[in-house]
């Protein structure tokens, strides 16, 4: 099948044929696994818990989920530090936080102590693509190929190609992939969908990327990085309302600042003020406090927020230099270049309807 | 935060994950046979069925059709099945789990309906279903089993600690008037399935006996054909009742290498290969279904009696199939190891923290969470 052929696809995103479990299911499953695996008593069993608890930060948007996996990892190695797997947790971790250059210690480690598995190849993979090594990262792929399932093969590429702005390889990659999925579990493709609705919205093409996802909300109604972003969409689609009607409670209940800042920059954005300066501290605050713990990790988001709502090109400057410190990607160097413009210009609007949408896409992850 | 996927550990859906399978005539009530269906491993309180999921109960009629060293089954082409599907949940349970709505479809196509966690179950004439959470029946010490493989040494100390004391599990049971229900017996082969629901239903897992993909298939390092292969998912895909040829040499590789492993662990063969090269168990193992006579009394040990009867060339005396309470892991190394011929391997786990009970639902009740009970 050829790309255009693809594009003329009169359903899309196509829906996989599989029945899926419910998605609110899925949410009281990933729970229940959790809940059980409290107490682990194997190595494998611990490194299932990380890898749970990194799944439901990613789908629920909890932070304290993610810094709990790192306790868990960092115990992990410690209590079990002939075990490859260990290593292998920690470096899974360790990415979450954009410490990549530990991660990849860490999968070196895991290698030394018995020989890298599909896994480990394919981790390593990810982490070169998180850090724009994007050639290596293809290639660290195809090494892995011939061993895994067909859609955790096609799956990873759409993700690759999606990160890459390769949209015809992406979406091929993507039909692909729900075409091959086999299982019942709906967070492998809500994943997908989320990040091919994150390509759309980097080029621009809002109305596909509200397409994906809601998707992926279709699929697990409590995605909330999901509900985030096609609230930012509906934003910019001219319907503001229901948009902060979406991100109120995501806004709310989340530790991740995220919400809170896209809440402030769409009120700010509608002229309610008052209501904005309050998410807008609070999102301030939090960004602080999570940049000082991880600044890796928060530092793009953080520099976006500071760009925007937050209105201060000094902190975002900052911030944009240390995140192409950590990895030298296109939207880390887009990022920088935008707190270079900002600073330039003395300040940023308090509104800070200056950066468009396509700049913000451009730099969220 | 990273967008990239968390590995596909973390990503399958655990409600599609069969744990155990038994099979048993009633200790209750006579003439009936219980079939037990156990999904979701170390499962937390918030657990239920998957929507999308149909478990499967298959049984088929089956003949001893060779008894000595080529003892073998031979399962009938003609198969009852009972089909449970599980709504998305709406509500709680008088404990405060989700309440769910379920039905199975009998094999004369009768739909019973029922409520998860429910003691008393559905009922509809000569057959009784209940679903929901109970207490783990099995126990192991995981690690000294791992620990045996690794070493090439059988590691069990005389107190175990087992992996799964307090966890619980999705059971769905079923009790049946078997002379009504199904036809032909009294022997009958048992496999339970988890499938992707739809217009043509795809197959997740398959069960049938105890401990096969784990203990007498995972382990790769001991086959010298095939190290490097994983093949408990190929193995999954397969039908129980119909192998196909093109799989099956490596299945039996993987089989005979690993049961020659735990053959040697005591430093003797017990078990010596045919002339063919095959272990004396690979045929009756690869026939992975649970073989059952609902015609005898219930007895609390009795799994694979009956095959060893056949191996023995005499007729079997106890039901086979598959009780609750035994102890497997004692049983299967004692088998593996030893054949019988020397003394019982333990492996210092000698039950659940919950026995099972011999009246319907059997399995018992379920564990507090762990905050609860501390």
């Amino acid at each position: 099948m050829t790309p255009s052929e693809i594009s003329a696809s009169a359903v899309w995103p196509a829906f996989s044929p599989p029945r899926l479990t419910d998605g609110t299911i899925a949410l009281l499953n990933l729970q229940a696994q959790i809940d059980g695996l409290e107490g682990h008593s194997t190595c494998a069993e611990a490194a299932t818990l990380i890898d749970l608890l990194i799944l439901r930060g990613l789908i629920l948007g909890r932070i304290s989920d993610y810094e709990r996996a790192a306790q868990l990892a960092d115990r992990l190695v410690h209590d079990a530090v002939t075990d490859a797997a260990a290593y292998m947790a920690r470096a899974r971790v360790r990415a979450v936080f954009h410490r990549f250059s530990e991660a990849l210690d860490d999968l070196d480690h895991a290698d030394r102590i018995s020989l890298q598995d599909t896994a480990a190849k394919h981790e390593r993979a990810a982490i070169l693509q998180a850090l724009g090594r994007y050639d290596e990262a293809l290639a660290a792929y195809e090494d892995a190929a011939d061993r895994g399932g067909q859609f955790e093969q096609v799956g990873t590429l759409a993700g690759f190609w999606a990160d890459r702005g390769e949209t015809d390889s992406a979406q091929r990659a993507y039909l692909e992939s729900l075409r091959s999925y086999r299982g019942v579990s709906p967070f492998p493709l809500a994943l997908l969908d989320f990040q091919l609705g994150t390509m759309w919205m980097r080029h621009d093409r809002l109305d596909r990327a509200r397409t994906c996802f809601e998707a992926a909300i279709g699929r697990v109604p409590g995605f909330a990085a999901a509900q985030g972003h096609l609230a930012e969409v509906e934003a910019e689609l001219g319907d503001p309302e229901t948009a902060i009607t979406r991100l109120y409670p995501l806004a709310a209940a989340s530790d991740d600042p995220d919400y809170a800042a896209q809440l402030a920059r769409i009120l700010g954005e509608m002229g309610r003020n008052d209501e904005a300066s309050g998410w807008c501290r609070l999102a301030g605050d939090r960004y602080d406090a999570l940049t000082t713990d991880y600044p890796e990790a928060f530092a793009d988001h953080a520099a976006e927020f500071w760009l925007s709502a937050g209105n201060d090109p000094e902190k975002a400057l900052r911030l944009a230099r240390l995140n192409i410190r950590v990895r030298r990607t296109p939207r880390a160097y887009d990022l920088l270049a935008q707190a270079l413009d900002a600073k330039a210009a003395g300040a940023a609007s308090a509104r800070c309807s200056g950066v468009q949408l396509t700049h913000r896409a451009a730099i969220r992850s | 935060m990273s967008d990239h996927f968390s590995g596909p550990r973390a990503l399958s859906d655990p409600a599609a994950d069969i744990t155990d399978v038994y099979a048993f005539p009633a200790p209750d009530t006579p003439d009936h046979l219980v079939l037990v269906l156990d999904v979701f491993g170390k499962s937390g309180p918030s657990a239920v069925f998957s929507d999308a999921v149909v478990y499967r109960f298959r049984i088929r009629p089956v003949e001893i059709a060779a008894m000595g060293p080529d003892a073998t089954f031979a399962p009938s082409q003609t198969e009852f099945t009972f089909d449970c599907t599980f709504d998305v949940p709406n509500g709680r349970t008088d404990t405060g789990r989700p309440l769910q709505r379920g039905r199975c479809l009998t094999p004369d196509k009768r739909t019973i309906s029922f409520r998860t966690d429910d003691e008393n179950g559905g009922a509809d004439g000569s057959v009784r279903v209940f679903a929901g959470q109970r207490s783990e029946p099995f126990f192991l010490d995981v690690r000294m089993i791992e620990k045996t493989a690794t070493t090439g040494k059988l590691s069990f100390k005389p107190k175990g600690s087992d992996t799964l004391y307090g966890t619980n599990i999705l059971a769905i049971v079923l009790k049946l008037e078997w002379r009504k229900v199904l036809g032909g017996g009294p022997l009958f082969a048992i496999v339970c399935e988890t499938l992707a629901a739809g217009k043509r239903p795809v197959r997740i897992e398959r069960v049938g006996r105890p401990e096969i993909k784990n203990v007498t298939l995972s382990w790769k390092q001991f086959d010298q054909v095939n190290k490097n292969l994983e093949i408990r998912d190929l193995y999954n895909s397969e039908d129980a009742f119909d192998l196909k040829p093109d799989y099956f040499d490596v299945y039996r590789a993987r089989m005979n290498a690993n049961l020659a492993f735990h053959d040697q662990l005591d430093g003797k063969v017990d078990w010596p290969f045919d002339r063919h090269g095959n272990h004396p168990l690979t045929k009756l193992l690869l026939a992975d279904f649970l073989v059952v006579d609902a015609s005898k009394p219930f007895a609390e040990t009795s799994y694979f009696e009956i095959e060893r009867s056949m191996l023995e060339n005499r007729r079997h005396g106890t039901p086979g199939g598959r009780w609750l309470n035994q102890d497997f892991m004692d049983f299967i190394y004692t088998l593996y190891v030893n054949g019988g011929n020397g003394p019982p391997v333990n492996d210092g786990v000698d039950g659940p923290i919950a026995w099972s009970s011999k009246t319907f639902p059997y399995l018992a009740p379920r564990n507090p969470p762990k905050a609860e009970a501390a």
